[in-house]
């Protein structure tokens, strides 16, 4: 699961800012007081009593082309999109851009300008000069940001110009257009393997407690495109993983956040795993192993070694530093398999309005290859 | 063995009016051994208090030369006249001149404590002496006029000047109350070895002291050099007669 | 003797100190003085800054930066459509912005900005204060009926509006329920999410949107972008601001500095009473051997220690009343400039250290002088009183001669005057020329007076030489008082013929009985109905000239307050050729600003862009336009809209046959006009007025506490005075002066010298507002007013002196009642 629980976090200057407002306006307390406790609960969102939203169930069974499309009965969803890619003389590069939807209300959208649904976008880009990422927020409603088919029946999901445009029903193949830092990104994606139901079927549970999402990805996407930057225009072709995931509490009270990898390995097949963390050290961990074809297994705590190697300091535009788990022992035993991943660079820290981890990765270890990681939840 | 104190010389002043002018001074010359007291006698008019404030260093003398304890001061510039001030002077006057805003017990020890020489035992002596206990914690204006002068006296003796210079001070007071004044003001004068010259008009208040000279149109003549038993050098005044 | 400096220094230091313990009536005249001086400066100080803070943020909006708009032409608003298509096409630093004024049922006019908070650009290390909606639950209570409208405090507590409550609108309609809390650069608006106030609104339509800072290729990219009906218009406020707002700032400084000046005349008073009264202390200091070094080093250290005291207290009251002050000023800025601050005023390290030189230097201005006169005075001399008199006298002298001095130069400055703080110079030199001038001529008074009584009236006889004895000891506070009723006089007298000026001119200028601004109205369906004696169109269209906004007005020439329009400049034969709109070049009209402010004289060229480019027009005459801060032309509306064809409808304005004001609503109502579309005159001129006393309201509170501040000088100084001649007047009754005998003595003199003060002040006070109107204000604002005279503030003033005055002999006469006993025992002590 990639996922959006970490980006509940709030950031040191946010908090401050609620401070001030809290010590100027007494008449903003209230509004202050409730955003102020948000703010020192940044899991709350995803911990939030379901009452009332879609609940996760198993059994339910995923339909493709529909579930494409938002499920505003739920609180939280994502199309989330990571790409390893390089140019004609083989620099690396990473691409990672997110459509997050909230609910903010069980009740029905009443659309328009008093829409409940609220949308932001994050897009980041890796180049051999650095990391660069930019966030964004819409209200659902208006038409600044939304997921449809458009009337071509063609699927779009957008905020601003930033935009996944499917060229039939659903994002693939489609094609990702954002700017960030005055860098336009325009990526086609093609996938001729099926989409890989993740858990049982879709319904990927999250704790012992019953938190659960519906979670399918795409992860042999392969992906030509170019970054266009002072008038110049640059070729890049690579491989990228979408996934599509949707829940009314993803999050168990536990859980402060996690640590997900999906890995492209060079000899086509394809590794996700992820580990929720739990306040007693026995963490949560699920996975699955995609074949070229686009056969999946799903993994779990006896079939997969997930487990960090070391800490690297990371230091944010803010200027805190965090020690995060940037190298990751990665082995599945039955199959004799076994590799060490690290990061590209350290310096992915995004210091949005919910903070987080998110960078390529290098593999090592019974074959090479390369990913994204995502570590969440670290104060 | 006797030392000096306090020398005049050919010591002249001449006030210039535009009616014409005045001498004050005319060749004055006298001297008074340290640890002796002399009463300094006059008519109004007379130049009793400048021959005074000559010594106190207020007035500057037109000729002649003054010696304070072998320094001579007629060339002394201010901040030296600041430092004699400070060491060696007290000046007692007839108002008092006490410092309106601070307790008797602070204006007692204000001079002594500018100078850096506060002694809890004299200190202690002087209070009990001129009966000043019950009265420390009062202001000045709280006091009779006795009362005020004893407070100034023991202000000055406090400090241990070498030489106090005073100016009538029982001109204010009735008369049983300046003479116990007067009684106490130089048996402490004695008692601290400090020398005192008095200007006064009282010949009553002036038979307490060691010696007495007469002013008269600046001209001074030796009443009494010493018309009590005295051994030792009890100072003089010469006159350029003679 | 080195060595025992430091010692000396804090005893003597401590001696001097002591006299405050045994009179804290005057440590409080002299922290009265100081915390007043300091407080009234510091708050005016902190208020102008505030105000510039606020205005480099007026490219800001909510935490966002707006570069530029992007309006209609003809300001009809832009829709959300063209607002989501730029989004789309990747101008994410466009927000939406409304941004209307709004009537109360009660008659206030508010301002409310509403935006989408979640599409504004945020700001690196600031942005908006709203929690991220993504996250946060008071998204939807803003977005989703019934809404919130947020009110800074201020504001709700002016409309009286408890949170929760709903303000009615004069059309009908109500706003959200209301929510006291801010947004950064709100100012005093109410706010609200763009969504909601649409709805609320009923508006289908932003009034313009906003564009963060883009690099000047997407600048580019963005006007061409942009549909026919738009126009991308760079936002100068910032600039503009500053620049409009800087006379008015000016102005506020220099009633501060007044403030402050006079808070020294008290400084100085209890200063020189302070030494006076430790006169004695002092040679007894000397006398035992201080030198007039370590004396003068005391007296600065206890200058030092008062200017702390009364720079941290004075800065703390100031804080507090610029608190208090704030609202009234940011009201004004609001209506008068469009400028929006902030609810809160913060204190700057700067201002506190400016405020402590200030202070100091104040301090030491008022130690100055009796430190050098004490240097100069040798030991012996130091006890008698006669030397010190002559000084006085000389002294009286010395300031007549400094006091003429200045009045020269002010003389000789006044025909060069062309920047307001020139104008602020020859005003504060005849201010301060006429108090220096007050003393001698109080004196010359009481000699006069003198000369003038029979010889058998003993006791006036005595009462006038008393005055020769009392006023070296008041003519400061005399001067203080001078000051404050000159500048009292002179700014009552200018906001009084503004006034005037004001009414007469909305009498000519607001001649329609109703004014309709609708764009549902069709003008034509009123038609010649009965009631309608005249309606007139007006059109406007906005651009920048020499720099600063400018308006174009249009105005129907037939119209009748049109036909009846009065010139300020300009001849009527040139009036009817602008009428028929001839004249070669172009006649055009324009207010008074133009000619002041824009240096353009009668017959003058100026150019305006037009729809088809710069053309020429000679100015033929100006008018009258007040409270404008803008440039603005007037040219009939058939030579305006061939000239700008998308000039903006700004309203009808309709003239009714008698009485029919009913049939006249129920008619624009029938002709599409909806309920509060309209304004009758009565509510304009109403509102105008309102407006007016708000915006001068802050002069009005500087001027009641500095007469106050005066009135503590007065009073400190005779208390003073009083104090110091107890045992005087205890003599005197000792000696069988009767009580009614005592108050002739006493109060008669006093008396003579206020009123030779207030005499003063009346000629002084004439002068200022003189210089005010005919000057000042025309080269501030550049409007000019006829100067309307009346005698009303100086009997006002003349009755609080005189309560002040006769306050003060009351307590001295406790006083003497009180003390007489202890005073009589010692002169008996001390005689006995």
């Amino acid at each position: 699961m990639s996922s959006a629980g970490s980006r509940l976090l709030v950031t040191k200057g946010w908090l401050r800012q609620k401070l001030l407002m809290l010590s100027c306006a007494c008449g903003g307390l209230l509004v202050s007081a409730v955003a102020l406790a948000e703010s020192q609960q940044p899991y709350q969102l995803l911990r939030g009593n379901p009452a009332g939203y879609g609940a996760v169930v198993p059994g339910k069974p995923i339909e493709l082309p529909a579930d494409h499309l938002p499920h505003k009965d739920y609180r939280i969803e994502w199309w989330y999109l990571t790409a390893n890619l390089q140019d004609a003389q083989g620099n690396d590069y990473g691409v990672h851009w997110t459509l997050f939807r909230q609910s903010l209300s069980a009740a029905a959208d009443p659309g328009g300008w008093a829409s409940n649904q609220v949308y932001m976008a994050h897009g980041a880009l890796t180049t051999p000069a650095g990391h660069v990422y930019e966030q964004r927020f819409a209200r659902g409603g208006i038409g600044q940001a939304g997921v449809v088919l458009d009337e071509q029946g063609h699927f779009a999901a957008w905020l601003d110009d930033w935009q996944l445009r499917g060229e039939a029903d659903g994002p693939l193949p489609g094609q990702l257009v954002f700017t960030v830092a005055g860098a336009k990104v325009v990526l086609d994606l093609q996938a001729n393997t099926p989409w890989v139901l993740q858990g049982q079927n879709g319904y990927s549970q999250k704790s012992a407690q019953g938190q659960a999402s519906y979670y399918y990805s795409q992860p042999h996407i392969r992906i030509s495109g170019s970054l266009q930057q002072h008038d110049e225009s640059l070729a890049l072709d690579g491989v990228g993983w979408l996934d599509r995931e949707w829940s009314s509490q993803p999050l168990a009270p536990d859980q402060p956040g996690w640590d997900w990898l999906a890995l492209h390995l060079d000899d086509g097949n394809a590794l996700m795993v992820y580990r929720l963390r739990q306040a007693n050290g026995e963490h949560w961990i699920s996975g699955s192993w995609v074949d070229p074809q686009g056969q999946a297994i799903t993994l779990g705590p006896a079939e997969v070694v997930f487990e960090p190697l070391a800490t690297n300091p990371v230091t944010s535009a803010a200027g805190r530093v965090r020690d995060l788990p940037l190298s990751w022992r990665v082995a599945l035993p039955a199959k004799g398999l076994s590799w060490t991943v690290s990061s590209v660079a350290a310096d992915h820290w995004l210091d949005t309005a919910f903070p987080y981890w998110e960078g390529p990765v290098r593999v090592q270890g019974s074959t090479t290859g390369r990913g994204y990681l995502e570590l969440t939840g670290y104060e | 063995m006797t030392t000096t104190m306090l020398t005049l010389s050919h010591v002249s002043k001449t006030y210039h009016q535009p009616d014409g002018d005045i001498t004050v001074l005319a060749d004055v010359n006298l001297h008074l051994p340290a640890g002796k007291t002399a009463a300094l006698l006059g008519e109004s008019g007379s130049g009793k208090r400048t021959l005074l404030h000559l010594v106190a260093g207020l007035v500057k003398p037109d000729s002649g030369t003054i010696d304070i304890a072998g320094q001579r001061v007629t060339d002394f510039s201010e901040s030296q006249w600041n430092t004699l001030r400070c060491q060696t002077l007290s000046l007692v006057f007839q108002q008092y001149h006490l410092v309106p805003t601070l307790s008797v017990l602070d204006n007692i020890l204000l001079q002594a404590r500018l100078a850096g020489r506060v002694d809890a035992s004299l200190q202690q002596r002087l209070v009990d002496a001129l009966g000043l206990g019950a009265l420390l914690k009062r202001l000045p204006f709280q006091l009779s006029g006795g009362q005020q002068q004893r407070v100034a006296i023991a202000r000055a003796l406090m400090h241990q000047p070498r030489l106090i210079l005073a100016d009538e001070p029982t001109g204010n007071l009735d008369e049983a109350t300046g003479q116990d004044v007067m009684r106490l003001f130089v048996e402490l004068v004695q008692m601290t070895g400090s020398s005192l010259l008095m200007v006064t008009h009282s010949r009553e208040m002036a038979s307490y002291m060691d010696c007495r000279w007469q002013l008269h149109h600046g001209v001074i003549s030796n009443v009494a050099a010493l018309d009590t038993v005295d051994t030792g050098d009890t100072g003089s005044v010469t006159n350029h007669e003679g | 003797m080195k060595a025992e400096t430091p010692r000396q220094f804090i005893w003597v230091l401590l001696t001097l100190l002591s006299h405050y313990r045994r009179h804290p009536g005057q440590a409080l005249a002299m922290i009265v003085g100081l915390v007043t001086g300091v407080a009234l400066w510091a708050a005016v100080q902190l208020i102008n800054d505030h105000a510039r803070a606020s205005y480099a943020e007026a490219d800001q909006l909510l935490g966002a930066e707006a570069s530029a708009w992007i309006r209609a032409h003809d300001d009809s608003g832009v829709a959300p459509a063209d607002y989501i298509e730029l989004r789309r096409a990747g101008f994410s630093t466009v927000y939406p912005v409304i941004d209307v004024r709004l009537r109360s049922s009660s008659g206030s006019f508010i301002t409310l900005v509403a935006t989408d908070l979640l599409a504004l650009p945020l700001l690196a290390g600031g942005g908006s204060t709203m929690a991220n909606p993504f996250a946060a639950a008071s998204w939807l209570p803003m977005i989703q009926p019934p809404y919130q409208a947020w009110y800074p405090s201020a504001l709700a507590r002016q409309l009286d509006i408890a949170p929760g409550q709903q303000l009615q609108l004069a059309n009908g309609q109500a706003l959200p329920p209301a929510l006291i809390q801010t947004q950064a650069q709100q100012g005093q608006r109410i706010f609200m999410d763009v969504g909601a106030a649409m709805a609320v609104l009923q508006r289908r339509q932003f009034s313009y949107l906003a564009v963060g800072h883009l690099p000047p290729a997407e600048q580019q990219r963005l006007a061409a972008s942009l549909p026919p009906h738009l126009q991308l218009v760079p936002n100068h406020q910032a600039i503009d601001l500053a620049q409009l707002t800087a006379s008015l700032h000016t102005n506020l400084t220099a009633m501060g500095l007044l403030s402050f000046a006079v808070g020294l005349f008290i400084v100085f008073n209890a200063v020189r009473f302070s030494l006076l009264a430790r006169q004695g202390s002092l040679t007894t200091l000397r006398e035992m051997g201080v030198s007039t070094g370590l004396l003068g080093l005391a007296i600065v250290a206890e200058s030092l220690l008062w200017a702390l005291l009364g720079t941290g207290l004075g800065l703390l009251s100031g804080f507090l009343l610029s608190q208090q002050l704030l609202p009234a000023v940011a009201t004004s800025m609001q209506s008068l400039f469009g400028a929006s601050l902030g609810a809160t005023v913060s204190l700057q390290p700067v201002q506190v250290l400016v405020a402590f030189s200030l202070t100091l230097a104040g301090v030491g201005l008022a130690l100055a002088m009796p430190l050098w006169q004490r240097a100069r005075t040798s030991i012996r001399h130091s006890r008698s009183a006669p030397a010190q008199w002559q000084q006085e006298h000389a002294g009286v002298k010395r300031m007549a001669a400094v006091a003429l001095v200045l009045l020269l130069v002010a003389g000789l400055i006044y025909p060069q005057i062309d920047s307001v703080v020139a104008g602020f110079v020859v005003l504060g030199l005849v201010m301060f020329g006429g108090a220096l001038l007050l003393p001698l001529l109080v004196q010359l008074s009481i000699a006069a007076v003198a000369t003038l009584l029979p010889q058998r009236h003993w006791l006036l006889r005595w009462s006038v030489s008393d005055a020769v004895a009392q006023l070296p000891h008041l003519r400061i506070a005399l001067m203080a008082l001078l000051l404050t009723l000159t500048a009292n006089i002179g700014v009552t007298t200018l906001v009084g013929s503004f006034r005037a000026a004001l009414g007469d001119w909305l009498q000519t200028r607001l001649s329609a009985n109703v004014y309709v601004q609708s764009n549902t109205l069709d003008l034509a369906a009123l038609g010649q109905a009965q009631w309608l004696a005249y309606a007139a169109e007006r059109f406007g269209s906005s651009q920048r000239w020499q720099d600063r906004p400018t308006t174009v007005r249009g105005l129907d020439v037939a119209a009748p307050d049109a036909q009846a329009l009065l010139l300020a400049q300009g001849n009527p034969a040139d009036l009817a050729l602008w009428r028929q709109g001839d004249g070669e070049p172009q006649a055009i009209l324009a207010n008074e600003q133009v000619h002041f402010l824009g240096n353009q004289l009668l017959g003058s060229l100026v150019e305006l862009q037009t729809a088809t480019g710069l053309q020429t027009f000679k100015l033929v005459g100006f008018v009258h336009d007040y409270g404008n801060a803008n440039f603005q032309f007037y040219l009939p509306n058939e030579t305006l809209l061939k000239l700008w064809p998308q000039a903006r409808r700004e309203g009808v304005a309709l003239w009714l046959q008698g009485d029919t004001q009913e049939q006249a609503t129920a008619a624009l109502l029938q002709a599409g006009a909806k309920p509060g579309e309209w304004l009758l005159q009565d509510e304009i001129k109403r509102v105008s007025f309102a407006i007016f006393d708000r915006t001068f309201a802050i002069t009005a509170a500087l001027n009641t506490l500095t007469l106050l501040v005066a009135g503590l000088a007065l009073l400190a100084a005779l208390l003073a005075v009083h104090q110091q001649r107890l045992p005087e007047y205890s003599h005197w009754r000792a000696m069988g002066v009767g009580f009614r005998q005592w108050f002739l003595i006493v109060a008669l003199p006093l008396l003579l010298m206020i009123v030779v003060t207030l005499v003063l002040a009346v000629p002084l006070g004439l002068i200022l507002s003189w210089l005010l109107i005919h000057d000042l204000n025309v080269i501030a604002f550049g409007w000019t007013m006829p100067l309307r005279w009346t005698w009303v503030p100086v009997w006002q003033l003349s009755g609080l002196t005189l309560v002040i005055v006769f306050a003060t002999l009351a307590v001295a006469v406790l006083r003497v009642r009180q003390t007489l006993p202890d005073a009589l025992k010692q002169l008996a002590g001390n005689e006995g």
